[in-house]
């Protein structure tokens, strides 16, 4: 993106004070994180005494006791469960919505798009109430597939936007050709147009994975079965424990991380096109 | 935005792949938006019988101390996007200039979006306690810590200044650089022929090539503010201290499911879904003007 011999009006003064700059900056962000891990490591004893400075004797118990005592481990499994269903089912969702508005001629696409579009930005709490109602009604309470449908009914729209945005860039004459070949809206579909899709339904499935993932106020609504929570879930309602003291707390939130932070590692890339896909043109 | 060049419609089959989407969308969205404006007219815990009880919710919450400063408060939110887009604006032109390592900085500073607000909230609400890493430090230069989340004026500042500044970030550098980066490089090249500072060229090449970036980056932090804050705030202050750190979303959420006045929590709803429409047609507006 920037190359090393490039242009610029910085002088070497003021480009070493930004430099500086950014370096502190960055330090900055991350004191909050260090605070948490080298918490996570002290003994309930230690924390009060010695905040500040790495621990004395770094201990293993606050892990064990929020992993199994505060059931992280459990909340873990039980999203990487929920949000890979929810993702597949997100994908089959905005890809197929998405071809339509982007591809096909049909009387309603402009008004049903610009429809969708209005509704990218409900806040959850608008719906929670009949949401979590309608989820009881359908007998899904306190089930994956309450909390599954819900956030896929919540994220589609924006899902739906953005791979409209793609298909309808793509040249028309890929259908065409397929459709001369005799081949079913359904088999164009599948077998020419999601294929040519695939970078942007792997940015698809990131942002719908980071979007469950974090999601809160409908998991709380649906899983009120202590067993059945979200590690976001699980997360929210140990901070509301009274009481809880931090070195567990912070060993619960660093168990929390591990998994946004193996998906940021490996999918570093889609993240940043998942960023841009709504919206740059310049 | 879409291209018809399709000599005939395609009959009914959009129709059945726009099925699911429709489906979950009327169920999980319409009917919950058209309900909340029904419930608003009634007196309703949530379940059993409802009783009609015309404006009488909305003339409550015009009184509502709560209401009031959910709404001063959102108020007080919108003042910090103006700061959240200049300082990311400025940050991105700084690492645009191939500062050194900017590609760690720009990784780095996306974390928070990573882990999501909930596990931000609950961080940061460890981070600004008075027992802190961060409070025994100020404690040791001052000799007294700083009430971050426990002075209420301090309180929606530092809700305002983490969650519309500091919170997005990252994901408001990957955004401008990649607009940025479409920026025909001869520009910059003749601008500095002509000697033009840093700041000229910011101002007058940068900033103004990259103008739909920065109004959508304006109306994504107003979606924010509106109708993305609950979990940061229901994880990091509940609301308080008082009602200093409410908002609309979070008072909903109080009066429908810890006080279980979900009539008067619709009419709540209702003025929250007003401000959400008018961002949601400038957005609208925002894309449609973009596309042309």
């Amino acid at each position: 993106m920037i190359r090393s011999k490039q242009v610029t009006p910085f002088g070497p003064f003021a480009r070493l004070g930004v430099q500086a700059f950014m370096v502190i900056l960055v330090l900055a962000s991350l004191l909050p994180l260090y605070n948490v891990l080298s918490a996570s490591f002290k003994s309930i004893e230690e924390y009060p005494s010695n905040p500040i400075m790495l621990p004395q004797v770094p201990i293993l118990d606050n892990y064990q006791y929020a992993a199994f005592s505060g059931h992280l481990l459990r909340f873990t499994l039980n999203s990487l469960v929920y949000v890979p269903i929810g993702v597949a089912l997100y994908i089959v969702v905005c890809v197929m919505a998405g071809y339509a508005f982007g591809k096909m001629r049909f009387a309603l696409n402009k008004p049903l798009f610009l429809l969708v579009l209005f509704m990218t930005i409900f806040p959850q709490l608008l719906l929670a109430t009949q949401v979590s109602k309608l989820i009881s009604i359908m007998h899904l309470t306190n089930t994956g597939f309450g909390v599954v449908l819900a956030w896929v009914a919540y994220f589609a729209p924006f899902g739906t936007y953005i791979m409209t945005t793609y298909f309808a860039d793509m040249p028309y004459e890929f259908v065409e050709a397929a459709r001369i070949d005799g081949a079913s809206p359904i088999r164009i579909l599948v077998s020419v147009m999601a294929p040519l899709a695939l970078p942007m339904v792997a940015t698809l499935a990131i942002i719908g994975f980071q979007s469950m993932w974090n999601e809160l106020p409908f998991s709380m609504l649906i899983l009120q079965n202590e067993s059945l929570r979200t590690v976001t879930l699980g997360i929210a309602v140990l901070r509301g424990q009274y009481g809880l003291r931090v070195p567990i707390l912070s060993a619960a939130l660093v168990i929390a991380m591990v998994v946004p932070l193996i998906i940021f590692l490996l999918f570093q890339r889609y993240i940043t096109l998942g960023v841009t896909a709504g919206a740059v043109k310049g | 935005m879409r291209r018809r060049r399709g000599l005939e419609g395609d009959g009914a089959v959009p129709y059945v792949f726009l099925a699911p989407l429709l489906a979950l969308l009327a169920a999980f969205m319409i009917y919950p938006v058209a309900m909340n404006i029904v419930t608003s007219f009634t007196e309703w815990k949530g379940y059993g019988p409802w009783k009609w009880i015309g404006l009488a919710n909305y003339k409550t919450m015009i009184g509502d101390e709560q209401f009031l400063a959910s709404i001063l408060n959102t108020g007080l939110m919108v003042l910090y996007i103006p700061l959240s887009t200049i300082v990311t604006l400025l940050i991105a032109a700084f690492l645009r200039e191939g500062i050194g390592g900017w590609k760690v900085y720009r990784a780095i500073l996306y974390i928070p979006n990573l882990l999501g607000y909930v596990l931000m909230g609950v961080i940061f609400s460890i981070y600004l306690r008075d027992d802190s890493a961060l409070n025994t430090a100020i404690r040791g230069i001052t000799g007294s810590p700083i009430h971050f989340l426990i002075s209420p004026v301090l309180a929606i500042n530092t809700v305002g200044l983490l969650l519309v500044v500091f919170l997005h970030l990252g994901f408001g550098l990957i955004y401008f650089l990649a607009a940025m980066n479409g920026i025909d490089k001869s520009i910059y090249e003749a601008a500095l022929i002509d000697g033009a500072s840093f700041w000229k060229t910011f101002l007058r090449v940068t900033v103004p090539s990259i103008r739909f970036a920065v109004e959508f980056w304006v109306v994504f932090n107003f979606i924010e503010v509106f109708a993305r804050m609950f979990s940061f705030i229901h994880t990091l202050t509940q609301g308080g201290p008082g009602y200093s750190t409410f908002t609309l979303e979070y008072g909903i959420f109080i009066q429908a499911f810890s006080k279980f006045k979900v009539g008067y929590s619709s009419a709540w709803s209702v003025v929250l879904f007003a401000f959400c429409a008018m961002i949601s047609v400038a957005q609208i507006r925002l894309m449609q003007r973009r596309d042309e």
